[in-house]
């Protein structure tokens, strides 16, 4: 009975942050759901995972966005007929949809098991290279990719007003939250931890390693590759460069933004990052001190570098601390003479990142 | 503690399902949820509201290939509502503090944004949205480069309460292909550019084989298409397309899939911004000097390519851009460079390096230009429809039919909405003192996209292999008009 406070605490909170999403289409301005939110929810679902990968897995794979870009390029291939651009199969959305997502999760499967024997930074260089390959891959072959990207993509009609893409993303982004959260602790979830942990252990206790780093990495391309879908719903065309190395980078800065050991930290790190993208300008003076557009991406770098010195569990990592330093705060409530309280140390061991 | 977790992901699907549903009802009770009718641009957020005014945002670049053109494009917007609408600009040094003051016809336009691209459509998609679905513009004058262009016009057929005139984008597709009734291009595309070089080339020169090095996106493959259209059509042969990826900085590898110089008559190049002169030396490194009687090139090809491959450059041809070059002057055109010196102190341009210089410097290049006669079309539209935009279907079609008389040459639009343009073709030549400078050479009237059929809505876009090299009737072939120390011999 005493984790009852955590389900009224952590989950209740939860719950409540979903409903104010549900209902604020009603609150907020239509761009503000429909660019701001929507934009944050498909890139937080991206970058969850990213998350995925590294905090159950040990793997931080720099693939995730080539995993979004395949997906959204194959549905726009599946999808458009005539035109100059792509395949112009011609299929029923819906079809398009699930040809996408089977060859994105195919994709993953075959890449993630080539990557299956390599840990650490070894991983993060071949998920890079294989992010290198898949731009030129598209860049080259124009067939599948244009020439020059895919454009004129429409939304299937069920997801025809913008407000209810907004309201895919935040049904999908529950769903990989609930999901990936219920992972860790089936059989399958525990055995990728215990390889994240001591691969060479489980190996001798029978388990398959490779196997199922490269079950994870396939799971996570085929929610990634739902990411995808929603962007080229979203933005309407895609093109090679918006798959290249820069956006790459980006994804990943994202879930480090927001605590790379922290699922609901990919949201987070996502509404920064498109906050600071869109708003930043409209602060009054900012451009007497040099930020203009043309500086975002210093003023991400920057922030970046601040919230790795300050916490490397990211922006969750802060809010947990604080959280941690209130509740003792309340708890020494009775002697307030005690003046500051103690550094609070929420050390996750959780932490996969680089480690072999 | 499974229970629990059983309990959590019970209320989240709960709630998840809550979301879809809300989802539906939302869609139900609001119907006119779609892009266009959700945001009504002139409305959201408009301090002048009412939707009457003309809530103008510009998409420039402020990264990527062209980013040092930013000022350049929206001073060029600026300029023409300086002239004709009244404008003043809010600094005398830079465009892009913006101008107050504009107004045609009793109509006050208003300046909501300037949109930053980096030559992705990603980002000028996002940015177009930023200017009319937050800040509520409803007329955009923009973009700058040839992909970005195909998806603005998408945009602009998604949303066809918005009015959008090109700046200076020259993918072909735009207009030919996307055809979105809302979409104006007063100024040529990257083949129209391209046309009476082959003919020139073919016909004069006694070029018989050509091999083309492009740069591997929309513009590259335009312009290309241009020339290959223009130079086979004359009876020429293209023998080799080589196309290096935009960005390229070591070309030797692409250089080296081009034939020699003693077995083609000639090369043609549309490799663009920093790639131009890292092509030509790696050229110059991989195949031997150059010789510029045997190189022909689109807009990139410039006097200033001379400073670091030496005079040998002169001879070369080069295609045409929306304005002319210096040597020409007529008394529009010195009406309109004094324009621009009357309306700014500086303006940091990229012909100055971005250092301030003399605003005519930028003015006389057509990224400046380009914008200028999307601000001159915007004005007089206005003064036709007597400042009353609320008929937007009658506005577009007044757009559509506009005759603009403009410094550089007169320009109408085609019943896509792109431009019919006069080509001015210039060849790089020794001056006096052994500098290398532009000189005008012949200018080749009433271009527009088709290429006389080559090119139509239901070809294939310019690529790699498109168009086929053919001999085809063009009509502008055996019209050009001969350029004379600068006087047109009409």
């Amino acid at each position: 009975m005493n984790l009852r406070p955590r389900l009224t605490g952590e989950t209740l909170a939860l719950a409540v942050l979903v409903l104010f999403l549900v209902l604020l289409p009603s609150l907020a301005t239509a761009f503000f759901v429909n660019f701001v939110m929507t934009q944050t929810l498909i890139l937080g679902l991206a970058a969850a995972t990213i998350v995925f990968l590294a905090k159950y897995g040990g793997m931080t794979s720099l693939a995730q966005l080539l995993m979004f870009g395949v997906a959204g390029f194959m549905f726009g291939n599946a999808a458009l007929e005539g035109g100059a651009r792509g395949l112009n199969l011609g299929w029923h959305p819906w079809a398009a949809v699930g040809f996408a997502i089977v060859v994105t999760t195919l994709a993953a499967f075959v890449l993630g098991a080539i990557a299956s024997r390599t840990t650490g930074i070894y991983f993060l260089m071949l998920t890079l290279v294989y992010g290198v390959i898949g731009y030129f891959v598209f860049a080259q072959i124009v067939e599948i990719s244009g020439p020059g990207g895919i454009t004129s993509i429409q939304r299937p009609d069920l997801l025809g007003p913008p407000v209810r893409l907004y309201y895919a993303g935040l049904l999908l982004s529950v769903l990989a939250y609930v999901g990936f959260r219920a992972i860790r602790r089936t059989a399958f979830g525990l055995a990728l931890q215990g390889v994240r942990d001591d691969p060479v252990r489980m190996a001798s206790l029978g388990f398959n390693v490779p196997l199922h780093r490269a079950l994870a990495f396939t799971l996570a391309g085929f929610v990634a590759g739902l990411a995808g879908l929603l962007n080229v719903w979203w933005n309407g065309q895609i093109d090679p460069a918006s798959i290249s190395i820069g956006p790459t980078l980006i994804l990943l800065i994202i879930a480090v933004i927001g605590g790379i050991s922290s699922l609901g930290g990919a949201w987070l790190g996502a509404f920064v990052y498109v906050l600071v993208f869109t708003y930043l300008r409209d602060l009054p003076l900012v451009d007497r001190i040099g930020i203009t557009e043309a500086r975002f991406n210093t003023v991400i770098g920057v922030i970046v570098l601040a919230i790795m010195v300050l916490s490397p569990e990211g922006l969750t990592g802060i809010i947990q601390r604080l959280r941690g330093r209130l509740r003792r705060r309340a708890a020494t409530e009775p002697a307030p003479s005690d003046g500051r309280s103690l550094p609070v140390h929420t050390t996750q061991k959780e932490l996969g990142g680089t480690r072999s | 503690m499974s229970r629990l977790k059983r309990r959590t992901a019970l209320a989240l699907s709960v709630t998840a399902g809550l979301a879809l549903v809300a989802a539906g009802c939302g869609g139900d009770g609001d119907s006119t949820g779609l892009p266009a009718d959700e945001q009504s641009p002139a409305g959201a957020g408009s301090p002048s509201g009412a939707g009457d005014g003309i809530r103008l945002g510009i998409l420039g670049q402020c990264e990527g290939p062209f980013g040092g053109f930013h000022e350049d494009v929206v001073a060029g917007t600026t300029l023409a509502l300086a002239r004709f609408a009244g404008a003043t600009p809010n600094s005398t040094t830079s465009a892009l503090e913006g101008f107050s003051g504009a107004e045609v016809a009793g109509t006050p336009i208003e300046l909501v944004g300037i949109g930053c691209g980096d030559d992705t459509a990603d980002r000028i998609v996002q940015e177009v949205r930023r200017l009319v679905e937050q800040l509520g513009a409803n007329v955009i004058i923009g973009p700058l480069s040839g992909d970005e262009g195909i998806a603005i016009a998408e945009y602009a057929k998604a949303n066809p309460e918005l009015t959008v005139f090109a700046g200076i984008s020259g993918s072909q597709e735009q207009t030919l292909q996307v055809q979105a009734p809302n979409y104006f291009r007063f100024y040529g595309d990257g083949a129209i550019w391209s046309a009476g070089l082959g003919d020139l080339l073919h016909n004069q020169e006694g070029w018989d084989t050509v091999a083309v090095i492009a740069d591997d996106y929309s513009f590259g493959h335009t312009s290309a298409a241009g020339f290959v259209a223009d130079f086979c059509a004359v009876g020429g042969e293209v023998t080799h397309r080589v196309f290096p990826p935009l960005g390229t900085t070591d070309y030797s590898s692409y250089i080296a899939q081009l034939p020699n110089p003693d077995e083609v008559d000639g090369y043609f190049w549309a490799v663009g911004g920093t790639g131009t002169q890292a092509a030509l030396e790696a050229f110059v490194n991989g195949k031997g000097d150059l010789t510029g009687d045997q190189h022909a090139g689109n807009l990139f090809f410039n006097p200033d390519l001379a400073q670091a491959l030496g005079t040998d450059i002169a001879g070369a041809y080069v295609g045409g851009f929306a304005t002319l070059p210096a040597d020409v002057r007529t008394p529009e055109i010195e009406e309109y460079l004094a324009a621009a010196d009357e309306t700014w102190e500086t303006i940091p341009g990229s012909l100055s390096g971005n250092e301030p210089a003399p605003p005519s410097v930028a003015a006389a290049f057509g990224f400046f230009y380009g914008y200028y006669t999307a601000g001159v079309a915007l004005v007089e539209s206005l003064e036709a429809v007597g400042g009353d935009i609320s008929d937007l279907d009658a506005f577009h079609e007044v757009i559509a039919g506009l005759a603009l008389d403009l410094p550089y040459g007169d320009i109408g639009l085609d019943e896509n909405r792109s431009g019919v343009v006069d080509v001015g073709l210039s060849r790089l030549v020794l001056d006096e003192s052994g500098e290398v400078v532009q000189e005008t050479v012949a200018i080749v009237p009433g271009v527009d996209q088709t290429f006389g059929g080559t090119f139509s809505p239901d070809t294939p876009s310019p690529g790699r292999d498109f168009p086929a090299c053919e001999e085809r009737e063009l009509p502008w072939v055996g019209n050009a008009i001969p350029v004379v120390d600068g006087v047109p011999q009409s």
